[in-house]
């Protein structure tokens, strides 16, 4: 099967300001893939391309297969989309706007859409304007998931949405996929897109910084370590740790006898990188305490996102190029 | 539904009224003491009659100010309206082409100026035995279609510039440029031969210079403003396809 969308060299302009610089990636079928940049990165744009809302000024898009320019109405049947600012008519309730968009994209299967209503737990025959911003948010999932799509494109979906809400609203993208569809998706935070997608992209000023696995990017985040242990010297567990790839901010001391037993040794440090190495150093020793935090994804794609230790972008010259799969830059 | 009783007040309020101003000797005595030029401007030279009082005071005026007004709303709603709110994206997104979208709503106005300009036909159709107006029914039908010619052509004006803009206040600009310009060119136009060219530029002019209600339309006018309100809508279309939405 070929890939579900390949974007190459996407570069667009409005007027002289160039915001995307020339994105290449791909989506196999049958994933979840996650976007995940600041505002103003390029997410909402990236997204518009794919629906032929706007048009690219270079590069190329496939779509399902299809370049979305020559795609037509044909393509967006196949395709369920979420805009970023979502927007409803306002002199209509919920389940007239959802008829209308179904004649149009249509067949949907009423029951289909009555069952996503309960899950989401929301009345369809309310007037528009009285839904809060959740409920309208719930309803623009509706109006994209409600013909069983072969590709979803959700700007920002879980934004309004109360975290029950998202629970249901990862399980409609996993029995989507399930079903053999496509997510494309994009968020602000990466918790949202870490819980959904396998594979992430992070967007910044239009350009792509890496595209990962969410298992590689926790590989490259940084983890902070703690452990105490006896009958090693301080000296000799810094040594130790030392020794290990991936191992810095080493701090060793002594603990002081009362409360512990003697010579027992508190060590922190941070860890980025594969976990085997470590333990296997690790069972050298007599431990008595052991925390291995859970990485802080959000603080692994901030890093990326302010350009690792690089100095803040100046220009072409200092931009991110494309790093290879779980590649780390701190 | 808000311009139809606009409509209907209008009518009800002004043509009953006619064998009292218009048809009175005392009015005419009154209209020959103002000023010429304001007469004309106002087309009140006419409104002895009762065709002519028709003309001047519902097609002419008040009708023609409030079609406008409900013409140019929704042309610049139609496409730069929905734009700017942000409602045309996800209407794009689904299963339609552009083409469509602008050629459908063009549709709707013309659906609801036709039922607006009926209502119009049939109240004066109503109204024109009591009312003493003695219209002659196809010169009222003439009169009509280029009342309705006339609204089309604010709508699309500003359905086209809202589909090459994307904004509301640049249709709604268009829209009642059309409008206004071609009442006041009309108005100034008809003062003296100096500024008579001037009636050439005004689309009111071509719909209203030969008075439709007494003598029935010209149907060279009534082509022309549909084929100009065709090219606009064409326009806007061709604009609409070629360019970015919501940005």
């Amino acid at each position: 099967m070929t890939q579900a969308i390949v974007v190459k060299g996407l570069r667009k302009k409005f007027g002289q300001r160039e915001v995307l610089h020339g994105l290449d990636f791909a989506v196999e079928p049958g994933t979840v893939f996650g976007v995940i940049g600041p505002n103003g990165a390029g997410k909402t744009t990236t997204m518009r391309c794919l629906l032929d809302i706007i048009r690219p000024s270079g590069g190329s898009i496939s779509v399902l297969g299809e370049d979305p320019r020559q795609g037509g109405t044909a393509l967006r049947r196949r395709i369920g989309y979420l805009p970023g600012e979502l927007h409803l008519e306002n002199r209509t309730t919920g389940r007239r706007m959802l008829e209308h968009f179904a004649a149009i994209s249509g067949p949907v299967d009423e029951r289909h859409v009555n069952d996503l209503a309960d899950r989401l737990q929301l009345d369809l025959d309310r007037q528009t304007r009285k839904l809060s911003k959740g409920n309208k948010q719930k309803l623009g999932l509706l109006q994209a998931f409600m013909h069983k799509p072969e590709l979803l494109v959700l700007d920002e979906p879980t934004s309004g949405l109360d975290p029950l809400v998202q629970q249901v609203f990862h399980a409609m993208v996993r029995e989507a996929v399930d079903g053999g569809a496509t997510v494309f998706l994009s968020s602000h935070v990466l918790s949202e897109v870490q819980q959904a997608a396998d594979a992430v992209a992070i967007l910044r000023d239009g350009d792509i910084v890496t595209v990962s696995t969410v298992e590689a990017l926790r590989t490259a985040a940084v983890r902070q370590l703690r452990f105490n242990s006896t009958g090693t010297k301080a000296h000799d567990v810094g040594a130790l740790l030392a020794r290990v790839p991936g191992v810095a901010k080493v701090a060793v001391r002594e603990l002081p006898a009362d409360g512990h037993a003697s010579g027992t040794v508190e060590a922190t440090a941070t860890l980025s990188g594969h976990i085997q190495p470590l333990v296997q150093e690790l069972a050298r020793l007599h431990l008595t305490e052991l925390v291995l935090e859970e990485p802080d994804l959000e603080e692994a794609v901030l890093t990326l996102y302010t350009g690792g230790e690089a100095p803040p972008s100046t220009g072409n010259t200092q931009r991110a190029t494309h790093q290879p799969e779980g590649a780390h830059r701190a | 539904m808000a311009w139809a009783l606009g409509l209907t007040g209008a009518i009800m309020l002004y043509l009953p009224l006619y064998p009292s101003i218009g048809g009175s000797a005392q009015m005419q005595q009154m209209i020959d003491a103002l000023p010429q030029g304001m007469t004309k401007a106002l087309n009140y030279d006419q409104i002895a009659t009762g065709p002519g009082y028709t003309q001047a005071t519902l097609f002419g005026l008040i009708g023609f100010l409030l079609m406008s007004m409900a013409s140019i709303g929704w042309g610049a709603a139609a496409v730069g309206g929905d734009e700017e709110s942000g409602l045309l994206e996800l209407t794009l997104a689904h299963s339609v082409t552009r083409v469509q979208v602008v050629l459908e709503r063009a549709l709707a106005i013309l659906v609801r100026i036709a039922l607006l300009t009926t209502l119009v036909f049939v109240l004066v159709l109503v109204l024109n035995g009591p009312a003493k107006l003695e219209i002659d029914v196809g010169h009222l039908f003439g009169a009509v279609l280029l009342f309705a010619a006339l609204a089309l052509l604010s709508g699309t004006a500003a359905l086209c510039a809202g589909a090459l803009t994307g904004r509301k206040v640049y249709g709604v600009a268009a829209g009642a440029a059309v409008a206004v310009l071609g009442y006041v060119f009309n108005a100034v136009g008809r003062q003296s031969p100096d500024v008579e060219w001037l009636l050439n530029l005004s689309p009111y002019h071509w719909a209203y210079g030969n008075s439709p209600v007494t003598n029935g339309a010209d149907w060279g006018a009534v082509t022309g403003l549909l084929c100009i309100s065709a090219a606009l809508i064409a326009l806007g279309t061709l604009a609409l396809q070629r360019r970015d939405v919501g940005v």
